[in-house]
């Protein structure tokens, strides 16, 4: 078999165990009652309180900046450099490319040194600080170490050994139109290819679900209204008051 | 089971695409003179910015002017003889480089036109 076909084969499992893993797990989380009532406080009293709250949370990572500001400059340096990231690659993935795609590419291209290093500031935390160290298990490290590997072979590729993009782009395409076309041999993109890959086939049963696990977060997702309307889920919702 | 299950469809899949090439958007790349490219055309698909920047540091940095590299000898080949230009929807730089959204910053100095035609240079005196 082709390189090309083992590629293909392997993201289009890839695909399936990345969407329908986390599909799967989404909707466990939405089906998982919350018994009791614990928003962190001080929390919002109201439903539009608490959106603001998550809005928050998911784009500047305001409880982790209150709690600790080292962690929370690389995690966020980290995963803000990582959506530019991603938003870059869309490219390969739309014919025409849309305008602020387009217009993004050279933010994203110093993007990739920023997700790098703030993927090394986390991960040195987990090697320098003694009490995280001892808490750090080889999933952390795997999982940041498989990041930067990613984004260490795409830069790479943007400034040392370049690949086709414009074959790469038409395989890309390929793969959304069941259409199998070559594949570049560059030894770098195949090794950036198949860790990604790795990364969305363990993506589903990893410590990064806390993207989607962040909105189901019971602390964070509930309004502090407990005398007002009172909390029944699970086996609060079963007992019996009357007896 | 699951994954196996998906496995074997990917396979199935991946067998009925090859069957049918599809049709892919690619970027038209035509040369219209000269039979081989300066260097190898893989080669010069990664890494002719490379020898166009390198270039330039010769010429502008150290004075050295060669034609092997240059960019004007690029356009002279690659220019669409309709256009004169290397530049425009399927113009030879323009079609990969909006296909991969790749800015080009050459052409805010130089021209992206090949030269007129000889005889037009030979009049002046």
């Amino acid at each position: 078999m082709s390189l090309a076909v083992v590629y293909a084969v392997l993201f289009y499992v890839a695909a399936v165990i990345f969407l329908g893993g986390l599909a799967w797990k989404i909707s466990s989380y939405a089906r998982t009652p919350a018994p009791l009532k614990i928003p962190t406080t001080p929390a919002p009293t109201t439903r539009f309180g608490v959106v603001a709250r998550m809005v928050r949370e998911v784009t500047v990572f305001e409880s982790l900046f209150k709690s600790n500001k080292w962690i929370w400059l690389f995690g966020w340096i980290f995963h803000f450099a990582l959506v530019l990231v991603l938003l870059r690659h869309f490219r390969y993935f739309q014919e025409p490319v849309w305008f602020w795609v387009d217009l993004i590419q050279p933010f994203g291209k110093y993007a990739g040194f920023a997700m790098v290093a703030g993927l090394l500031g986390l991960w040195a935390r987990r090697v320098v600080v003694d009490r995280v160290r001892y808490i750090s298990s080889p999933s952390d490290h795997l999982m940041l170490a498989l990041l930067v590997a990613i984004g260490g072979t795409g830069l790479l590729m943007k400034y040392v050994a370049h690949t086709d993009i414009v074959a790469l782009k038409a395989y890309m395409l390929g793969l959304l139109r069941f259409s199998i076309q070559p594949l570049p041999a560059d030894p770098v993109l195949l090794i950036h290819l198949a860790l990604v890959a790795t990364l969305m086939l363990i993506f589903p049963i990893s410590k990064l679900l806390h993207a989607p696990g962040v909105f189901f977060s019971p602390t964070r997702n509930q309004i502090d209204n407990p005398r007002e309307i009172r909390h029944a889920q699970g086996w609060t919702a079963q007992i019996r008051h009357d007896a | 089971m699951f994954s196996l299950r998906a496995l074997t469809l990917t396979m199935v899949l991946a067998g009925l695409a090859t069957t049918a090439a599809g049709d892919v958007p690619r970027p038209e790349v035509k040369a219209y003179k000269g039979e081989t490219c300066v260097e190898e055309t893989g080669f010069m698909r990664r890494n002719h910015m490379e020898l166009i920047l390198h270039q330039r540091d010769e010429t502008m940095h150290r004075g050295i002017r060669t034609t092997k590299h240059s960019l004007k000898e690029c356009i002279e080949c690659h220019a669409d003889p309709q256009t004169r230009s290397v530049l425009g929807e399927n113009g030879f730089c323009q079609s990969c480089h909006s296909y991969a959204a790749v800015s080009i910053d050459c052409f805010s100095c130089h021209t992206p036109k090949a030269r007129e035609q000889s005889a037009a240079v030979e009049k002046r005196p």
